[in-house]
């Protein structure tokens, strides 16, 4: 039987994808239109990620899995009414911005104080995860950030699959260039993991799952302290949507013959 | 005056990457736009005296090298230190270096030693008021920024493909070794290999010219009523081997796992494009059998031609989204576009 | 493929179907009585002693109020729970500043006006110059006291229930899930015992597949109904234990809206409400009430007793808003959000049973709904205080759930409520409608103006009854011959029938310009942001499929809101779940009987997953 571990998984909001975003400039930099009003979703590399460490504990009973967001309140607590009900965890909530324009060195800072006052956490069974990168800022930065926080250098990004073997090492395999995927076998946490899509299926909500989540959730929000909006950042010179919008020319009512003699053409072009 | 620093790794065959020599090209555009700060190049690897002789003629002040054989495997721990000692020796206050996987990996890390910052997938770079500007995509490519830092030393992590590669002739470099010292802390992780997608599978071509994109439609019934996935997977296959095109899919294919519609077996997560998916980089692209909605179409932001073929003349591709909508039947047309294409084009 | 998956189940002392405003004035009302100011409990749980009364509320929309609408309120009931509410708390939330009701003349020329209208149209032209005409509208002098929304607030409801659902949910007092459907309700011996949650990871038609997982039972001694007018677990109930005699639910509206942000200067200030009538088909109704100098919401309502068989309501909408009265304040603005839902619109006529063993009904789908004044949230959250009471009463005297305790403390509470005796004036308001317009509109004005104490005696047919067939309703407009060729095109073009036949009656093409003006499916994803999860069975089916082969008439497909239902193979509409936005249209708008009773029809309208995203709305 497996050690249990202790997944810490990092993870916030992000708007859910079929939204309309704009930018907008406010006192404190760029933001989105709206954006308190925008339905938001767990950030989806997020979500792979904490259904990987449910899976994992599956595996290795005693394992502890918390999730640690850094978002608005009312956006977590939005989101927690869908995610409770996937998979068991404890939520640690901190209540600041959960924007692609904050700085991942705060967001770092903020996610690596909370994880550090985590009662009892075992940083020698220490499996720090997230998703490669967010939905939002989509930097790829903050896990690794946090890792050397924590003085973690056994570090994966790209996970598509984490295997215990005997002894307790752990193979990973991480996504490199053209399909492939590199595979490495570490000698056990603490380690640094984050995940790209994995191959499991989103859970089905569980009513039950979430109620027994929602005990530790509600309070835990309601304990969610604010971090300030962290300064010295990057100057933005410049935020907009990109002019889109092309000349679509619509083919209609041609012959089969015609379309495909002209996406040839078009293929074997210059 | 600042300290210019292009950082660069070897690949599994002792080589440089060519999104390294990338990094070299806008290394030393930087280092010209920077009041003339020049530039040094650093590499990490094993056996890495060949490499620096390939860019011997770059312009480069200085060249750190950082060989040593633990460095023939890519991994957090020993490239994180390694990148350490070239960047304090090299005294950078920018680093410039390539967002291959593995920098993409221990890059970011570095900066938190170095107490500087660090900005990531980088699309355009140029300098004003002797500080570097960057722009890079925010909210999967749905807005565009660009920003300063005053903060010191700033890693860019340049995007693979997203600028031209420095081409010259090799030369002999005068290598300056970086001291180095591993400990057992560094390396309790190992390379084990590399895994591939079966030979004939591989259909992710980060060079093609063209990225093909097959959607849910494929396996959707078809106007007799029955889906036909043999006759799907004969044409999107025979397409991409006739055309060397690289294969991209909609989340809902790739999500399909039932639901009365037969998958196409040689789609998986790897070929999603948009959501949470790939942004890949083609010259044209052809999306077939797919809405065109907005979150799978934010992964086409760095494809330049778009067309699509679809039998809804009202699906998102005819909104502005691609250059021409075909609205035909995607089977009648690959069918024909592939009699029409001949081994090697 | 796990079929072995066991169904699981859970107790809890009270589960809520759908989180409405009725569900959050109940929850928000309960909650308080719960818990006490200082946290601790002053109601406990009878199935888990020791902790507080667990309360769940089950919505099957992916989000809380995904899906709503602008509407106006005079908030009585809302401000009674919340007294110190402002509208600055809630975003686009605005005080009622003015009130106007427009008459939309036909500048198009193709509205089907009968002889009494086009008269009065004839005498208000030539009267121009002294009647407060502008732009094809006649703006009404007065407002008469019953539609007036005196101390009015105007609410984008997605926002306002998002506001409710996070207080109720700080308050630690209930739980919601939203993005979780219920099958139906659990019966046992004659009682409601609880609710079944609906099976994911099926295939379309239901049948276990990956993931699967059966729904999971959650047993309660009390069973709030509060799933609104098209709520599935509303109408079983009803089939279960019956409809009260000579109570019926005939009349509805598809509600379809928009919210548009304004081009700068469009001239409207915040605050006001505009009623329209007469345009783009007398009987279409409209609304628009703007939340701030840059936004406004809006939309029109397509009710039962407009008998065209090809009734629809988008491109009515379209044709409403490029009417120029509203066209010079919306032009050049954009479409931010859009959704429809049905309306029950036979209010105290439709109320059902309200309690029974187990089971207590609040809101809309409870009859709640004023169809004089036409408002319904209010109205709906004061119902659900009203069970609140009853139930905190109820549980501090140990009483059982049943029928006549429920009889006791809820319904007659809810007589004396100030929702019943607005209900009663309102009661037959409406039926001059089934007549035609102008009687409706007189039908209206009676009862308004004396107290519900005169109303024309006009009796409500079903909806299949009023429809009548294409060469009738186009007479005079397009000939009979022409229709069945039209009908011939639409299907091979694959065009909707109601635009071929709108077309040819001569209404004018729509101006799209790809920001306020966008083709159906433009709007469902622009607006509504429509998606459905997979692993769900599809929640519209049909009874008897050979009815559907039989039917002249498909106005199930003309109405649905998200061009979801589709001609299909052997004329049996096919249906893709997700396009749907679950407004329900397709349920008041089957043409053919079923099963021997003359009130249920062919087309089987469940709760369903997914539909629209959006909250501004």
């Amino acid at each position: 039987m497996s050690e249990a571990f202790h997944i810490v998984v990092c993870g916030s909001v992000a708007p859910d994808p079929l939204q309309t975003l704009e930018p907008v400039t406010t006192a404190a930099g760029p933001g989105l239109k709206n954006e308190m009003l925008l339905p938001h979703v767990l950030d989806p590399w997020a979500g792979h990620a904490l259904y990987e460490a449910a899976n994992l504990a599956k595996q290795a009973p005693g394992t502890r899995v918390w999730l640690v967001s850094v978002g608005p309140k009312a956006k977590l607590q939005q989101v927690m009414m869908t995610v409770a009900q996937k998979v068991p965890f404890e939520l640690v909530a901190v209540d600041g911005s959960a924007s692609g324009f904050a700085d991942a060195h705060a967001t770092a800072a903020a996610l690596a104080d909370a994880i550090g006052a985590i009662p009892g956490l075992d940083r020698s069974r220490l499996i720090l995860s997230g998703g490669w990168e967010s939905a939002t800022r989509c930097s790829s930065v903050t896990l690794q950030l946090v890792g050397e926080r924590l003085g973690i250098v056994d570090q994966f990004q790209g996970v598509d699959r984490l295997t215990i073997e005997a002894g307790g090492a752990l193979r990973l395999t991480e996504r490199i260039d053209g399909g492939r995927h590199q595979v490495s076998v570490v000698e056990g946490p603490p380690v640094v993991v984050g995940w790209a899509t994995g191959y499991l299926p989103e859970p089905p909500n569980n009513p039950q799952v979430g109620m027994a989540n929602m005990r530790a959730i509600m309070p835990a929000l309601q304990k969610a302290r604010p971090v300030p909006a962290a300064g010295g950042g990057a100057a933005f010179l410049r935020v907009e949507q990109p002019k889109q919008v092309r000349e679509t020319r619509i083919v209609k009512d041609v012959p089969t013959e015609e379309i495909a003699r002209e996406i040839v053409a078009w293929v074997r072009g210059a | 005056m600042e300290q210019v620093l292009v950082l660069l790794h070897t690949d599994e065959t002792g080589g440089l990457p060519k999104a390294g020599l990338e990094a070299v090209a806008a290394g030393a555009r930087m280092g010209a736009e920077l009041g003339g700060a020049g530039f040094a190049v650093g590499i990490i690897g094993a056996g890495v005296q060949a490499d620096a002789n390939q860019l011997a003629g770059c312009g480069a002040s200085r060249f750190l090298v950082a060989d040593a054989p633990e460095l023939a495997q890519s991994r957090y721990a020993t490239d994180a230190a390694a990148a350490e000692a070239v960047a304090r020796q090299a005294g950078a206050t920018i680093i410039l270096a390539p967002m291959t996987p593995r920098f993409a990996r221990a890059l970011p890390g570095l900066a938190h030693r170095l107490g500087g910052r660090v900005d990531t997938h980088i699309t355009g770079l140029a300098a004003a008021g002797g500080t570097p500007v960057v722009t890079r995509w925010f909210y999967r490519q749905r807005i565009e920024g660009a920003l300063q830092r005053t903060a010191r030393p700033w890693i860019i992590l340049l995007d693979p493909g997203a600028f031209p590669a420095w081409t010259g002739a090799a030369g002999t470099a005068t290598a300056e070794a970086v001291p180095l010292a591993f400990g057992p802390a560094l390396t309790r992780t190992t390379v084990a290999g590399i895994e591939s997608p079966a030979a004939g599978q591989q259909t992710i071509r980060p060079d093609a010219d063209l990225l093909f994109v097959a959607g849910a439609g494929w396996t959707k019934k078809q106007a007799d009523g029955q889906p036909h996935p043999a006759d799907a997977e004969a044409f999107i296959l025979d397409f991409l081997r006739r055309s060397r095109a690289s294969l991209g899919g909609s989340k809902s294919l790739v999500d399909l796992s039932g639901e009365g519609h037969a998958v196409l077996g040689f789609m998986t997560h790897m070929n999603q494009i948009g959501q949470t998916g790939a942004t890949p980089r083609h010259p044209k692209g052809l999306a077939t059998c797919c809405h065109g909605e907005e979150p799978h179409v934010v992964g086409w932001r760095f494809i330049t031609e778009r067309r699509a073929v679809n039998l809804d003349a009202n699906c998102g591709w005819a909104r502005g989204k691609a250059d021409v909508l075909y609205v035909a039947d995607a089977f009648a047309v690959m069918k024909r576009v592939n009699e029409l294409l001949t081994d090697g084009n | 493929m796990d079929q072995q998956t066991p169904r699981q189940a859970m107790d809890v002392d009270i589960v809520c179907v759908g989180f409405g405003p009725a569900a959050a004035g109940f929850l928000a009302t309960l909650g308080r009585a719960v818990t006490r100011e200082d946290g601790t409990t002053a109601i406990e749980s009878r199935v888990a002693p020791g902790m507080p009364l667990q309360v769940t509320c089950f919505e099957r929309a992916d989000d809380l109020g995904a899906g709503v609408s602008g509407i106006v309120t005079r908030a009585r009931a809302i401000r009674e729970t919340y007294p110190d509410l402002d509208s600055s708390q809630i975003p686009m939330a605005a005080a009622v500043t003015s009130e106007r009701m427009v008459y939309l003349m036909d500048p198009v020329g193709a509205s089907r006006r009968s002889y009494p209208l086009r008269i009065g149209d004839r005498l208000i032209k030539g009267l121009q110059s002294v009647l407060p005409v502008t732009h094809h509208g006649l703006e009404l002098p007065f407002i008469p006291g019953f539609l007036k929304k005196e101390n009015g607030l105007i609410l984008s409801m997605g926002q306002f229930m998002q506001w409710v659902g996070g207080q109720v949910m700080a308050s630690g007092a209930a739980q919601l899930w939203p993005g979780t459907p219920v099958a139906e309700a659990l019966v046992e011996d004659g009682a409601v015992r609880g609710v079944r949650l609906m099976d994911q990871g099926t295939d379309r038609h239901g049948q276990p597949d990956a993931g699967y997982m059966p729904g999971m039972d959650v047993r309660a001694a009390l069973t709030v109904v509060a799933d609104g007018p098209v709520g599935a677990v509303g109408r079983q109930i009803d089939e279960q234990f019956g409809f009260p005699p000579g109570h019926h639910v005939r009349d509805w509206a598809v509600g379809m809206k928009m919210v548009v942000d304004l081009r700068e200067n469009a001239g409207l200030e915040p605050g006001t409400v505009i009623h329209t009538f007469g345009f783009p088909e007398p009987e279409i109704f409209g609304f628009l009430y703007v939340n701030d100098t840059r936004t406004a919401s809006l939309g029109v309502f397509v009710p039962s007793w407009f008998n065209s068989p090809v009734r629809t309501a988008y491109r009515y909408l379209q044709h409403w808003m490029l009417h120029p009265y509203l066209w010079r304040y919306l032009e050049g603005g954009r479409m931010r959000s859009w959704g429809a839902k049905s309306l029950q619109e036979s209010g105290r006529r439709g109320e059902p049973y309200l309690a029974g063993p187990g089971y207590a009904r609040i809101g809309e789908g409870s009859g709640s709904t004023n169809v004089l004044t036409g408002s319904g949230v209010d109205e709906a959250w004061c119902t659900g205080t009203v069970l609140a009471q009853a139930v905190v009463d109820l549980l501090a005297a140990g009483k059982p759930f049943s029928r006549e305790n429920l009889d006791a403390a809820y319904v007659e509470r809810r007589r004396r409520s100030w929702v019943e005796a607005e209900g009663r004036v309102a009661e037959r308001a409406r039926d001059g409608f089934h007549h035609g317009v102008v009687t409706g509109l007189l039908g209206m004005a009676l009862a308004g103006l004396s107290g519900g104490r005169l109303f024309l005696p006009v009796e409500p047919r079903r909806p299949y009854e009023r429809v009548r067939s294409a060469e009738a309703y186009f007479r005079g407009r397009i000939p009979a011959s022409e229709i069945e060729r039209l009908t011939r095109e639409s299907g091979q073009t694959g065009q909707p029938l109601h635009d071929v036949l709108l077309d040819r009656a001569g209404w004018p093409a729509i101006p799209y310009d790809g920001a306020l003006l966008v083709s159906h499916q433009d709007a469902l994803l622009m607006g509504g942001k429509v998606q459905a999860a997979s692993g769900y069975a599809d929640h519209v089916t049909f009874v008897d499929e050979d009815l559907c082969r039989t039917c002249g008439s498909k106005l199930c497909i003309e109405i649905c809101s998200g061009q979801a239902l589709m001609p299909g193979p052997g004329g049996v509409p096919a249906f893709d779940r997700e396009k749907c936005i679950h407004c329900g249209a397709c349920y008041w708008n089957c043409v053919r009987p079923v099963g021997g009773d003359p009130d249920r029809t062919n087309l089987r309208f469940a709760a369903g997953s997914g539909g629209l995203h959006s909250t501004e709305n």
